[in-house]
């Protein structure tokens, strides 16, 4: 029974059914318009990952976290906000107070994870539905990091920067790195006991109580998880920006929650991995860079084709709102597949023997 | 006592927002002038006209985060049409309702019949209209509306009451009669509180919905109209934080997230407190970061005491 | 090992369980018997710490203790398999089998090989077909079941209580069951099961415990036993499987024939129902829970497609796509499961009440509130509803009451065929009575009624004829001098049945 083709075939399938499948197909169609329109020997170069992930590991790292919440149902729409807290604290300090740097950006990571425990507080214990309460939360969070700053003002030490930018041995970025060792941060969570109570508290609520797990213990932990990948989010947009602005975050929150859907994370809770938010936050960042390319080559291709930049925000904005109806039809795949399972099973013992 | 505030959280809206503007008196009793009074009532309405909408659509159990971006796009059209010349109203609707009511039908098609979220399609939808305000006018709006048109909405009648009160008398006319005096309505509320047994009872309740979402675009589109006509002047995105408000005005009136309860005095009221709350706080010459904050805490205080989901255990 | 007494729970006025006693010992499986309602599910919920009973005391091994929640039980060595299942759709099969007592490797780390040794093990037991990754929403209804049997049992229980789980299983898989919990029984488990197939219960049980409204009425082995007895202690009334040709509808001959249904199928739930009903009858539907009768009123209604056969109405093939077109054709739809189908909870008594006739007329059309009060206050008049005022929330009202709202929301529409699924469940007698008055006033007035309901009682007393469902097919239907409680109880328990022609395929 040990034939390798039949086994790419039950691991295509078992891929076909997993969460990830729905983010993967739209990633895989926009990375292969981008590399087409790129140029593979353009698109394929060090300095190039390192310019796409140097601009958008922020995102890549907000979705992250905005995952971990939606895998129990809930959403933070503050996130955005949270961004820009991580920033002001982390410029400000130093530079009003005279606190060396790396405390002040561990400060900025410590006082995100407060405030989402404060949310996580509202919506685990006080059950306010997630949505509202972090609906408040974006004003006070907002208020906050306008009093902390109030224009957009302040540096980042230059070796901060440069490093961010960095390839370490001019190879692999540093922001890889980041986005790795919290991926690697995922697959040990996924392994715990823990992350099997988040996906029954998602699941079904009622019955993960009925199987002895406490669901506002297992929300709470996700809110402190999900702060603390933000608070790192922070710092990479701080890094990136080289400078402070109170209000440079707040695009980001609606955002990663467009990027898990697109990933294939059901808002309902339950269903998904850590690979959709990567899925889906990727699509958001190639649909850019190839909307980018495309113009270019149409004004090449077109003689006298000229269009501001905003014709190119309207299609990409334009192509994510048609991903998102893509996604259905892929769900829509997922659900037949599942039904070939079930007849499959219907039949009887076919399966028996393995 | 604790009774009434559990059953009357308009009323509570109502008293708090007569306690801050008492406050605002008592710390500035200059502040106490026609002025004051006319600017508090015109906000209230332009915040009310907007969220108009926005209640159809929470009354099913949904959230249109596409509000503030019809409104804008509306007010671009208004102020690019009419250019300072009279009698180019028709012109103007006849360019607001069909982009309203694509809007309101890719939204509502969208939550109804391909089940995606609420709050992200519309959140996608309005990325889009925003996109679309930068194209259409290279980013720089140009164009002012008509004298008289913003004559009848700046106007004071006794010095004090805005002429904007006349459009609020028609769409506070049409709102309330959709909602509590049409079958519509109330085939809306028995949708919004249980799906279930009104689809079982006859209800057409996907059809429902979709008008609801399409309804909701159309009036937001209106109020951007009047915004523009009110604020005279207009950039791209101009009147984008109305979806914030709005959603903060519906919640603070009354209207329940999950649906089924919510009335339009309800919203209005919860518009004039948001009003006050932030013409209190100018008066206490606080910033707006104090205010944001300030505003945030009342919102986590109405939601804990009117919004709680149930406990699994009971 | 388990003994209780003087178990008794009341749900507001409806007392489900009344002094009722239990006990059961090591290496036995009992059976816990009853009828529709005589407090089974409550007393399997009492013992998984799901219910908390009013009074009574339960003794493990001859010491008193006390089940607060999930949790105690789980330590007290108790597992139960629900009938609604407690399964996480969404998660694998193994990860299901071992939630909430993972074993754990070091920093917290599940270790997989176990969960998937354990897995292996308890499917290979029950011969479960499915592997220990499957998704369980991926699996079918029946093989969902043997999983919930399955999660119990792995937890070494020394009390195993089966709630009705046999129901969707299929007969190979009913037979891999009961050989396992044989052998659990020689390992010394307590063994409690409930169900409604008498078959099964003399192929497995040694002894059983009947209940009857609540309290325990009979206790023996079952050698000692025979099905009459069962029967009478479950119903009060002996089974009368005698009567032959109550299939057939007696020849009378009426002159409008309302409803024929022929053939139909809806699977897993509907597999082959014919029934017609005449203008101004009121046609019963009975039969154990969950032999196809909601499923068959709803692909009436238009809710749920039917696989295949015919529906006429009125004469013309109508196979409605959702209830509005048929609400629009005159029919009105009762719902006894309240909470979910039926009230609006938040909206006001006069709104409920006006529910059915707010989809007729123009929909942006006029509609104040003068026309829905006056509507509502002439029901609440005629119906004797007891609200406090028109404008009060439905929710405030009591359960009796709810259900007069909406009953009362179609006859006052008077439709020409209402349809009500156990419109009665959880009503107190007072308010059943006047819903019966009510029906009988309306067909008298040329409606047609089709009832369902789980209270035999109720069908004696309201049905002209009475169609009893038994696995999802008709296995009599009783008319005039034929509609005796012994008859229907033999019918029933499927211990008559009769072939209404067209067999199903597939």
């Amino acid at each position: 029974m040990d034939r390798p083709d039949l086994k790419m075939i039950n691991r295509f399938e078992s891929f076909r059914r997993s969460p990830a499948f729905t983010g993967f197909v739209l990633f895989s169609l926009v990375l292969i318009l981008n590399i087409a329109l790129q140029g593979p020997d353009r698109f394929f170069t060090a300095s190039n990952f390192g310019l796409l992930l140097e601009k958008n590991t922020p995102l890549i790292l907000v979705t992250m976290a905005q995952a971990m919440l939606m895998l129990l149902g809930m959403i933070d729409i503050s996130i955005g906000v949270q961004l820009s807290l991580v920033n002001v604290i982390a410029i400000m300090l130093p530079q009003e107070l005279g606190v060396p740097w790396p405390v002040a950006w561990l400060a900025g990571v410590l006082a995100v994870m407060t405030i989402s425990a404060v949310n996580g507080f509202f919506v685990a214990y006080m059950r306010i539905p997630s949505l509202l309460s972090s609906f408040a939360m974006i004003y006070i969070v907002k208020g906050i990091n306008v009093i902390i700053m109030s224009k957009p003002q302040g540096t980042v030490p230059e070796i901060v920067w440069r490093t961010y930018a960095s390839e370490i041995g001019g190879v692999i970025p540093v922001t890889f790195v980041i986005i790795t060792v919290l991926f690697l941060l995922w697959i040990y969570l996924k392994k715990t006991t823990y992350i099997k109570h988040v996906y029954a508290v998602g699941g079904n609520e009622r019955n993960a109580y009925a199987s002895g797990i406490n669901p506002a213990r297992v929300k709470m932990k996700a809110f402190l998880i999900a702060g603390f990948i933000t608070g790192i989010a922070g710092l990479c947009l701080t890094a990136m920006s080289g400078a402070g602005n109170p209000l440079m975050g707040e695009a980001y929150g609606l955002k990663s929650i467009a990027a898990c859907i697109l990933g294939g994370i059901a808002l309902s809770g339950g269903w998904g991995t850590m690979s959709c938010a990567l899925f889906g936050s990727g699509f958001l960042v190639m649909i850019q860079s190839s909307v980018y390319y495309l113009f270019k080559h149409l004004y090449v291709w077109i003689p006298g084709f000229q269009v501001t930049t905003y014709w190119q925000n309207l299609v990409s904005d334009g192509i994510i709102l048609l991903g998102l109806v893509a996604t259905i039809f892929t769900a829509q795949t997922q659900r037949a597949a599942f039904k070939t399972g079930l007849k499959k099973q219907l039949k009887g013992g076919e399966r028996l023997g393995e | 006592m604790r009774q009434f505030v559990r059953d009357n959280q308009v009323g509570m809206a109502l008293i708090i927002s007569a306690l801050l503007f008492a406050v605002n008196i008592a710390i500035n009793p200059a502040s106490l002038n026609a002025n004051t009074f006319g600017s508090i009532i015109a906000l209230t309405l332009l915040l009310s006209f907007a969220s108009a909408g926005q209640t159809l659509i929470m009354i099913t159990g949904g959230i249109d985060l596409s509000v503030g971006a019809v409104m804008s796009m509306a007010a671009i059209f208004t102020a690019n049409t009419m250019a300072g010349q009279e009698g180019q109203m028709p012109l103007v609707i006849a360019q607001v309702v069909p982009m309203a009511l694509i809007v309101g039908l890719v939204n509502g098609v969208g939550v109804v019949k391909l089940k995606l979220p609420a709050m992200v399609i519309t959140m996608c939808v309005s990325n889009v209209v925003t996109r679309l305000q930068y194209v259409y006018t290279q980013g720089l709006p140009t164009g002012t509306t008509s004298k008289f048109f913003t004559m009848t909405l700046q106007h004071r009648f006794f010095g004090f009451i805005p002429g904007m009160t006349l459009y609020g008398i028609v769409i506070f006319g049409i709102v309330l009669y959709i909602l509590n005096r049409s079958r519509y309505g109330q085939q809306l509320f028995l949708t919004g509180n249980n799906r279930n047994a009104a689809y079982l009872a006859g209800v057409r309740s996907d059809m429902v919905e979709i008008l609801a979402y399409v309804l909701g675009s159309l009036l937001a589109g209106i109020a951007g109209i009047i915004g523009a006509g009110y604020m005279n002047f207009v950039i791209c995105q101009s009147l984008d934080s109305y979806t914030m408000m709005s959603i903060v005005a519906v919640v603070v009136g009354g209207t329940l997230l999950i649906g089924g309860k919510g009335s339009y005095l309800g919203t209005a009221v919860g518009s004039l407190l948001i009003i006050v709350l932030s013409n209190c706080l100018a008066v206490l010459n606080s910033s707006d970061a104090v205010r944001s904050v300030i505003m945030g805490g009342v919102l986590i205080l109405l939601l804990a005491v009117y919004n709680k989901e149930k406990p699994i255990r009971q | 090992m388990l003994e209780m007494h003087g178990i008794t729970k009341r749900f507001d006025a409806v007392v489900a369980l009344n002094n009722a006693s239990f006990e059961v010992a090591p290496g036995e499986i009992r059976a816990l018997l009853g009828s529709n309602g005589s407090g089974k599910s409550t007393l399997v919920k009492v013992l998984s710490g799901l219910v908390n009973p009013n009074a009574g005391e339960i003794k493990i091994d001859g010491k008193s203790v006390q089940i607060g929640n999930a949790q105690e039980s789980r330590r007290l060595g108790i597992a139960v398999a629900y009938q609604d299942l407690s399964l996480i759709q969404s998660m694998s099969v193994m990860d299901n089998l071992v939630l909430g007592l993972e074993p754990k490797g070091p920093l917290g780390i599940v270790d997989r090989k176990q969960v998937e040794a354990r897995a292996r093990e308890v499917l290979g037991r029950l011969k479960i077909d499915c592997r220990p990754e499957d998704l369980v929403r991926s699996l079918p209804p029946s093989v969902q079941s043997m999983l919930e049997v399955a999660k119990a049992i792995s937890l070494k229980p020394r009390l195993l209580l089966l709630d009705e789980v046999t129901a969707s299983l299929h007969h190979n898989e009913v037979d891999i069951l009961f050989d396992t919990l044989r052998e659990l029984k020689e390992e010394g488990m307590a063994i409690v099961i409930v169900t409604h197939r008498m078959e099964e219960i003399y192929k497995l049980c040694d002894g059983c415990t009947i209940l009857k409204s609540g309290e325990t009425v009979a206790r023996g082995k079952m050698s000692e036993m025979d099905l009459n007895e069962i029967v009478y202690h479950m119903t009060g009334k002996r089974p009368d499987a005698a009567a032959q040709g109550v299939c057939q509808l007696a020849n009378i001959e009426k002159e409008e024939q309302v409803l024929e249904v022929r053939n139909l199928v809806l699977l897993p739930k509907v597999k082959d129902i014919s029934l017609n009903a005449f203008r101004g009858e009121i046609i019963g539907i009975g039969g154990l829970e969950g032999q196809g009768q909601s499923e068959f009123i709803r692909a009436l209604l238009g809710v749920h497609k039917p696989s295949s056969g015919e529906i006429y109405y009125n004469g013309i093939n109508a196979r409605f796509k959702s209830p509005a077109q048929a609400v629009k054709k005159e029919i009105g739809f009762v719902s006894g499961d309240r909470n979910k189908e039926a009230v609006f909870p938040i909206r006001s008594v006069a709104e409920n009440l006006y529910a059915g006739k707010t989809t007729k007329g123009n929909i942006f059309g006029y509609l104040g509130p003068k026309q829905i009060n006056s509507f509502a206050g002439r029901a609440v008049e005629e119906f004797n509803i007891k609200a406090g005022s028109l404008k009060h929330p439905a929710n405030s009202l009591s359960g009796g009451n709810q259900q007069k709202l909406v009953v009362g929301r179609w006859i006052a529409l008077a439709p020409k065929l209402l349809l009500l699924d156990d419109p009665t469940k959880g009503v107190d007698i007072n308010s059943r009575r006047e819903i019966h008055k009510i029906l009988k006033k309306c067909t008298e007035d040329g409606m047609t009624v089709i009832i369902s309901s789980s209270d035999n009682a109720e069908l004696l007393e309201i049905s002209d004829r009475i169609y009893i469902f038994y696995e999802g097919k008709v296995s009599a239907m009783l008319a005039e001098e034929n509609r005796t409680e012994e008859k229907l109880v033999a019918a029933m328990m499927g211990l008559i049945s009769c072939d209404t022609g067209g067999e199903l395929d597939g």
